[in-house]
């Protein structure tokens, strides 16, 4: 690692009690000796401000420079360098050419921090307060606020009822069976009954059961609200095999003919709620980047803190400028009793000092970019889901950044383009069911692209998936988004499926024991970046 | 054999025969499914493997070749019998060897156990890719009660009938082969193997393996590659294959390499590699090959280690494996080799040896009656567990008053009353363990503590005359007072007497430095010592375990001479050395023990080398063996006698208001009278008499076919596989009434009578009614083969007296008893009397019960077969001298015995051949009597259930005497002698092989006239049911209680650490309870609270779907979180680590965010945490 990064800048900074925008981390972070810098910075910032821009380091910079002619003093003993230094010396040799002249007047307006309003000044002193808020400057990020919904946190009114469980899977089938209506003729499962045999028919229905017949056919029984009727997908039909992409309780929509003796329904065509295929997606109007990540495991022994480091340093570079955006789809820390001894392969053993550490990772994190955050299966919230985001205690230790905390999954609109964030537990049981070779973990996107087509995020009951019941089903995909970003499986896996970009971020947490012993190789330190004005996506290694 | 053996016998079998001939007469007479006793007797091993397998000529050919030959090479030889057709009448190739293998896997087991029949589904020829026929042999669950070799000789048989037979080998396909490595894995994970052989490991054994094998699936968990295989049936781990691959060819390769050898025909070369590890491709041979030394050495923390052998005593490694798993409610004993854990002393009491572990009957009382006679405690060392056996000739616990006063107990009364008082208990008392233990676990031996048997054998060895002080009437060897004691050790230079050694060596140095200088500061005042009531006194007093009383001021030492000789003082309390005079080596030394060596004026020995850490596993056991619900007879009822299956419901049963009362619709057999042709579902045919026979016919050809030699049936024309069950419409109301007046009953002899929902056999016979109705007045219950059995925890016991077993010298005399153990006549109730191999000792529960029983049979006699009763009984004495049988779970064969007393422990006690001819040890195990006359009259084959399993735990073959050659030989390790010599306790000293010890076991007479006689014991106890009759465990309500008592006993064990075992109990218990619960919850089944109906997901409609009932959760909140609030406080009060108490918090939290409305909450999340 090079000797000075920006990260140990902004930290430096942080724990005097001063944000920075990114160009003033990068101008300290270019001076010969940065810790100096910082040191020398931090002693003559005025003691209100809050975030310190380039300019305001330029001028601290040259006033302080003043005082002891050799720039290289080491930073252990500044004793001297006091902030009423005598006139500005030469800026340090290694200041690019496009530094603007030190004795720029406009630089004295220090305190721009101040001008935010979001903070009150007395917490300056605290660590805890990266955050600089929206910069005055031309050079800083401007992010506006993401807006949210579909988002269960504080409105988790579940009670364990059976009637809560009957409620949500009504809810599913009511808002997916309005999607399939449009298309077919549905008849109610009664009056299916009552029809004449030979008859063409359709039903909506949630899937109660599939089970293969001995002659090899498929049945599939379909359950509205008044009963079950089954359906027999004949082996030979060439597209037969949409079976191997079927999951129980997810809602599909048959057509085909009755039997001559009612009783069953012979299909013709399966249909799914999913993307109009003329989904046009929305854009940000100005150039803007976000970028999507999970799976961060702090707390872990596998996790690569130099990655993220290295991913946190790039935040800082003009190339990053865009980056306004940071999205997290779970899993901050590796959590405690995820699964038996795990406190043996814990690095951080008390799950709070796991959220602490976190926190101080989400610090290097420039002040200036909005971020969301959304909990995953191994966060210190309920595992069923919807699952609410992270309660008071934790918001509170993470509240640097004071970043956008909600449940899993949540929609999230930034620059106009809804994002759809879930953890992506309900990948596993996709993958293991389907027929389909290309639905993998080494293409995670494929798996994602189904449960678009399916408008759920996790349709099936009963087997890995855990429910709690609420008074809608959130895990609905409602409206469709423009992107849906997932994680949990940690390979990294991006696509595309009718016009909706699917990412799946991978994770920043190296290859586990476990994973060794299942052969599965993670892609660690991936950081996909999306171009809110375009869609386009490229990935990041760090 | 001794000629009172034989006729002991003799005895025996001839009460067998009385009752054989008139269980057979009665037979005749009934209505059961075959006119004779359906379980043969077999004499020797050879006439149990012909039985169990059903294949005749099979017994006479393994005498001829036993006589030759071992048992494995017998099994091997008789593979040519079965290929060239002399034995068994198979004619297709497939079942030559099936016959073969299910022969050999008999043999090896001696007959015993179910598993080659219930082990050993199929063989089956099947096709090579390059058309050759190949071998397929298809296992199951219960080949694992055959053992490692016998599974592993199953394969080896199967190819070399193979090869005899010129049938091809097996070429495995890749995937086939991918597949092994995946399920046997899988199979570890799940349900764990006594051997996981590596991926490499299973992928080379199947590459070359010569036979397929194969089996069915016995688990739900699928594998995720290599599914749908076209020669592979399942996806589901086939369990019996992975146990045969693993357990049995991977482990025993050696063993099977021996007998490869011997055949010309069988060419196994690659078992050398597998024996080497050679398997590796190329390169990665060496890493491997250092991989795997490395794990042996982690896995094997051998206790011999001499690592520290030149700088301190010898110790065992304390080993922690026991605490696994612990269970809430069970206590922790000791924690591994802790200080004031059980001490280690070797012995065998009469009661004792064959997984036992001889425990003080004060120690049971003083740890809350928890321990009793038969409890399983799971151990440190020597073994894994043991049985629970009382012996009050060894030490009792320390224990701390709330006075203060330290007290050794060793006499369960003084326990009982000091009990509540106790507020540490400082010692656990002594904690006896045979020899033959070590040799049976091949444990190194573990340093013997300083005991009176050794230290007499020492003091004999110094030249006393040690018989002449045994004589003495003034000399207590095992007790004397303390100038006794000091003379001995001044005279003979012999160790002081262990009676005044004191466990120097649980004190350090600077411990034992300063309490030499707390007496320099004691005076003697009324002959006692007083010390100052100091901490560091009292503390150092209480850990060598020296009784004393305690005020304010001072700790006062009523025996106190032999502690301040042992510590280099005079009477006078004046000392001759200072600490700077120690020796280097007692400075350096771990603990006080060499200066203690150096300052004494004799020799002193370590009290307590090895401290034994345990804790309980399960409770003991004896009670009636009921099907859940009871059930009184196996005849069918359907849903008409209600959830309590009655026959009064279900003779008032009617569909609606204007049908026929009791008619019930059931599968029967259908059944044809081979005199009259009439049809029937009853075996006895209602118009002539005859035995009806079952009637087979095919529904759609409606051809009549017959079963062929295996039982299987099939339509000649349409090739179907036929059964004779059908439908039938039975008048469940006047069969009933029927048998009421058949053997003169009412209804009011009994609350209730109970039948079963539907018969689960192949031909579904019924049972006849009658002896339903006069077991529910007699108050017993029927198992699922008819017979009625009582559960209990089986211990061994080799010498007895009538006394203790509630019965008098004159019955015993009666039984054939003439002398006692040291050949005197027999006179006296309190003799003590070696007993004979099938004597057994029936606890009070089981008494009883077998009196219901005898009482049941004898009406059963009298007034449904019209015969004599046959037992008589008025009083439990009138059962001695009757025949049970023992029958264990997992076997077949019964084995007969004669009750010879009965005693208020709540355990089966009988002679270690007894429970070894059973297949059981007595570490915990399990097992069930049947009255002899019952068994004879009521067990059928026809009423087994006809799925896996089904023939396991029945009386398929008695045994009518015991071959000592032929049981487990577990039991032939216990060791026989009297005492154990000088040299074996030097030997401990040095952690020697058990192997290198001579001390006679009971192998050594085995085949000679003595083997049934000569268990001798080093060790008596009073009576063998002392201290509490059940355990705590057992008398204590809730859950709650006996966590609640688990933890208050582990506060007052000095040897255990609270805040492990609340830990412990946290973590094993509570959190995958809880965690357990709410994933259940989260995913869980619907159940309809009218009809029943089951429902994967709620459905839709809310309603039930079939009856438009109400359906509800299976899993409530209520059954979530039940132990959420206890367990946070146990988290609390002792102190576990913050790792356990967050995810107590984070769990909470879930349950709290499921069950709980947010818009409801009255106050923040926050502020549980």
């Amino acid at each position: 690692m090079p000797d000075s990064t920006p990260v140990r800048v902004a930290r430096e900074l942080t724990a005097r009690g001063y944000n920075a925008d990114r160009a003033a981390v990068t101008l300290l972070a270019d001076e010969p000796d940065p810790d100096a810098a910082v040191e020398r910075v931090a002693d003559a910032a005025p003691d209100d401000a809050l975030t310190l821009s380039a300019d305001d380091v330029r001028a601290l910079l040259d006033d302080a420079n003043a005082d002891d002619a050799p720039a290289a003093t080491p930073p252990a003993e500044p004793p001297d360098t006091t902030t009423d230094g005598g006139a500005p010396a030469d800026v340090s040799a290694t200041a690019d050419a496009s530094a603007t002249p030190p004795a720029d007047p406009t630089s004295t307006d220090a305190s721009s921090g101040a001008t935010s309003g979001r903070e009150s000044p007395t917490e300056a002193g605290t660590p805890d307060e990266t955050r600089g808020g929206e910069s005055a400057n031309a050079g800083g990020r401007t992010p506006t606020p993401p807006a949210v919904a579909e988002d269960v946190t504080g409105h988790s009114t579940g009670t364990g009822e059976y009637g809560d469980f009957v409620t949500v899977f009504r809810d599913r089938y009511e808002r997916l069976s309005k999607k399939l209506r449009g298309r077919i003729n549905h008849r109610p499962t009664d009056a299916l009954d009552a029809m004449p045999g030979g008859s063409d028919a359709a039903i909506v229905g949630m899937v109660n059961d599939i089970r293969s017949t001995a002659s090899g056919h498929w049945l599939v029984e379909l359950e509205d609200t008044n009963g079950t009727f089954p359906a027999l997908i004949m082996k030979d039909r060439d597209w037969a095999d949409v079976v191997d992409e079927l999951l129980l309780d997810e809602v599909i929509a048959i057509e085909g003919t009755l039997a001559d003796d009612g009783g069953i329904l012979f299909a013709d065509s399966v249909h799914f709620p999913d993307v109009p295929r003329t989904h046009r997606p929305n854009t940000a109007d100005r150039h803007v980047q976000a970028a999507l990540v999970s799976d961060v495991h702090v707390g872990s022994q596998e996790f690569a803190g130099e990655r993220w480091d290295a991913f946190a340093d790039w935040l800082h570079t003009p190339e990053a400028e865009a980056v306004e955006y940071l999205l997290v789809g779970g899993d901050m820390v590796e959590g405690v009793g995820v699964y038996p001894d795990q406190d043996e392969e814990l690095d951080i053993v008390d799950v709070y000092e796991q959220y602490r550490a976190f926190s101080e990772r989400l610090k290097d994190v420039p002040g200036d970019m909005e971020i969301v955050m959304i909990p995953g299966n191994h966060d210190a919230v309920r595992l069923a889901e919807p699952q609410p985001g992270f309660d008071e205690e934790l918001r509170e230790i993470m509240g640097a950044h004071d970043a956008r905390i909600v449940g899993n999954p949540a929609t999230v609109t930034v620059e106009g383009v809804d994002v759809l964030m879930y953890h992506g537990v309900s990948l596993d049981e996709v993958i293991a069911e389907d027929g389909d070779e290309s639905v993998s973990y080494d293409a995670p996107h494929n798996a994602m692209a189904r449960l678009l087509k399916k408008r759920h995020v996790a349709p099936q009951y009963g087997g890995r998936m855990r429910v709690a019941p609420e008074e809608k089903d959130y895990l609905v995909i409602d409206d469709v988004p423009d992107v849906f970003h997932t994680g949990h499986v940690h390979k990294l896996g991006v696509g595309e499926y009718r016009n909706v970009k699917l990412v799946n971020s991978g994770s920043w947490q190296e290859q586990t024991a476990f994973q060794k012993s299942v052969n599965i190789d993670p892609d660690v330190g991936t950081a996909p970046i999306v171009d809110l004005d375009t869609l386009d996506i490229t990935v990041r290694k760090f | 054999m001794r000629p009172e053996d034989d006729a002991y016998f003799e005895g025996l079998e001839s009460r067998l025969d009385e009752a054989f001939a008139v269980a057979e007469e009665a037979k005749t007479r009934g209505e059961d499914p075959v006119p004779e006793v359906e379980i043969p007797v077999a004499k020797d091993m050879a006439d149990r493997v012909e039985n169990i397998l059903g294949i005749e000529g099979v017994a006479e050919r393994v005498r001829d070749l036993e006589g030759e030959m071992g048992r494995e090479e017998a099994a091997l030889a008789l593979v040519e019998d079965f290929v060239e057709g002399t034995v068994g009448d198979y004619d297709t190739r497939a079942g030559k060897i099936e016959g073969a293998v299910r022969t050999a896997v008999a043999l090896l087991t001696e007959g015993v156990v179910a598993a080659p029949i219930e082990g050993i589904d199929r063989v089956e020829l099947l096709q090579n890719d390059d058309g050759t026929e190949f071998v397929n042999v298809y296992y199951a669950g219960p080949i694992r009660s055959a053992g490692g070799t016998a599974q592993a000789l199953s394969v080896l048989v199967a190819d070399y009938a193979r090869s005899l037979l010129g049938i091809e080998e097996y070429g495995a396909r890749a995937d086939e082969v991918e597949r092994y490595a995946e399920e046997v894995s899988l199979y570890d994970d799940e349900t764990g193997l006594q051997y996981s052989p590596k991926d490499e490991e299973t992928r080379f054994i199947a590459e070359h393996m010569p036979i397929m094998l194969d089996g069915e699936a016995t688990g739900d968990e699928e594998v995720s590659g290599f599914r749908d295989l076209e020669r592979v049936d399942t996806n589901s781990a086939r369990g019996g294959m992975c146990l045969v691959l693993a357990e049995g060819i991977a482990l025993k390769a050696p063993k099977i390499q021996r007998y490869t050898r011997q055949l010309d025909e069988v060419e196994w070369p690659w078992l050398q590699d597998l024996i080497d590890g050679t398997y590796y491709d190329g390169g990665d041979d060496a890493a491997d090959a250092d991989e795997d030394e490395g794990d042996d050495g982690e896995d094997e923390a051998t206790p011999e280690e001499p690592d520290d052998a030149p700088d301190g005593p010898p110790r065992v490694d304390p080993d922690s494996k026991f605490l696994r798993d612990l269970i809430a409610g069970r206590p922790v004993f000791g924690h591994p080799s802790e200080a004031g854990g059980f001490r280690l002393r070797y012995g065998r009491a009469r009661n004792h040896g064959f997984a036992t572990a001889g425990v003080h009957p004060a120690t049971m009382h003083v740890v809350d009656d928890f321990l009793a006679t038969g409890t399983q405690i799971k151990t440190e060392r020597p073994g894994k567990a043991g049985g629970v056996v009382p012996v009050d000739s060894i030490e009792g616990p320390t224990v701390k008053l709330a006075n203060g006063d330290v007290r050794r107990i060793d006499d369960p009364e003084e326990a009982l009353e000091v009990r509540n008082g106790v507020v540490e208990i400082l010692d656990l008392g002594e904690y006896l363990v045979n020899y033959g233990e070590f040799v049976e676990n091949n444990h190194p031996l573990a340093p013997a503590g300083w005991t009176v048997e050794w230290w007499e054998q020492a003091l004999k060895a110094d030249g006393a005359d040690v018989q002449a002080l045994r004589d003495s009437p003034y000399v207590d060897l095992a007790d004397p007072d303390a100038e006794q004691a000091l003379s001995w050790a001044a005279d003979y230079d012999t160790p002081l007497h262990p009676q005044y050694t004191y466990c120097w060596h649980d004190l350090t140095l600077e411990d034992f430095l300063a309490l030499a200088d707390a007496v320099d500061g004691a005076a003697v005042q009324a002959d006692t010592l007083r010390v100052p009531n100091t901490e560091g006194a009292r503390d150092a007093l209480e850990r060598l375990l020296v009784e004393h009383s305690q005020s304010d001021a001072t700790l006062t030492v009523a025996d106190w001479r032999p502690l301040v000789r042992t510590m280099g003082f005079d009477d006078d309390l004046e000392r001759e050395w200072a600490p700077d005079d120690l020796p280097e080596a007692a400075r350096e030394w771990p603990n006080a023990m060499r200066a203690v060596e150096a300052v004494a004026p004799f020799a002193v020995r370590e009290r307590a080398p090895t401290r034994i850490g345990n804790r309980m596993g399960r409770p003991e056991k004896s009670e009636s063996r009921d099907l859940s619900p009871a059930v009184h007879t196996l005849f069918p009822i359907g849903d008409a006698g209600g959830s309590q299956r009655s026959f009064r419901e279900a003779a008032d049963y009617a569909p609606d208001m204007r049908a026929e009362q009791g008619l019930v619709d059931v599968q029967l057999g259908e059944r044809a009278c081979p005199d009259c042709g009439e049809h029937t579902y009853k075996p006895r045919c209602e118009s002539c008499g005859a035995w009806t026979d079952p009637h087979y016919e095919c529904e759609d050809c409606g051809i009549v076919a017959e079963p062929d030699e295996s039982g299987r049936v099939e339509c000649p024309r349409c090739e179907r596989e036929l059964d004779n069950v059908e439908r039938q419409t039975v008048d469940v109301r006047d069969a009933y009434r029927e048998a009421l007046q058949a053997v003169g009953e009412r209804e009011s002899a009994y609350d209730i009578l109970k039948g079963v929902k539907g018969l689960t056999s192949t031909e579904k016979v019924p049972e006849p009614i009658e002896k339903g109705v006069l077991r529910a007045k007699h108050g017993v219950t029927t198992f699922k083969d008819g017979t009625v059995r009582y559960d209990m925890t089986d211990l061994p016991v080799t010498s007895v007296r009538p006394a203790e077993l509630d019965v008098t010298v004159e019955d015993f005399r009666e039984l054939g008893y003439t002398a006692d153990v040291n050949g005197d006549p027999l006179q006296h109730d309190d003799q003590l009397v070696e007993l004979r191999v099938q004597d057994i000792v029936l606890p009070d529960g089981a008494a009883e019960h077998m009196l219901k029983t005898a009482d049941f049979v004898d009406e059963l006699l009298e007034d449904y077969y019209g015969l004599e009763p046959f037992y008589d009984v008025a009083e439990r004495q009138d059962l001695v001298g009757e025949l049970v049988f023992g029958m264990a779970p997992h076997t077949s064969a019964a084995v007969v015995g004669r009750v010879v007393g009965f005693t208020s422990a709540a355990v089966g006690y009988a002679h270690p051949y007894f429970h070894a001819a059973k297949r059981r040890n007595c570490d915990g195990d399990e097992d069930c009597v049947m009255l002899l006359m019952d068994g004879l009259l009521n067990f059928s084959k026809s009423y087994l259930p006809d799925k896996r399993g089904g023939q396991m735990d029945a009386p398929l073959v008695m045994s009518s005497r015991i071959d000592p050659t032929e049981i487990d030989d577990e039991a032939h390790n216990m060791d026989v002698v009297e005492r154990y010599p000088l040299e074996f306790y030097e030997a401990t000293r040095e952690m020697a092989d058990p192997e290198d010890v001579d001390i006679t076991i009971a192998e050594e007479s085995l085949g000679t006239d003595e083997e049934y006689t000569g268990f001798a014991h080093t060790h008596d106890t009073t009576d063998i049911a002392l201290g509490p009759d059940l355990s705590a465990y057992k008398t204590l309500g809730s859950m709650m209680e006996k966590m609640d008592a688990q933890l208050e006993l582990a506060r007052k064990l000095r040897a255990v650490d609270e805040t492990d075992v609340a830990e412990r109990v946290i973590e094993g218990h509570f959190l995958p309870d809880l965690i357990g619960n709410l994933r259940a919850f989260s995913r869980q089944e619907t159940r309809c609270l009218d009809c029943g109906e089951k429902y994967r997901r709620m459905p839709l409609s809310g309603d039930c779907r079939e009856c438009g009932g109400r359906v509800n959760l299976t899993v409530h909140e209520g059954s979530v979180n039940k132990y959420m609030d206890t367990a946070i406080q146990v988290a609390e009060e002792y102190d576990c680590r913050e790792y356990t108490k967050q995810r107590l918090e984070v769990l909470e939290a879930s349950l709290e965010s499921v069950f709980e409305d947010d818009h409801n909450k009255q106050s923040g999340i926050a502020d549980f945490m």
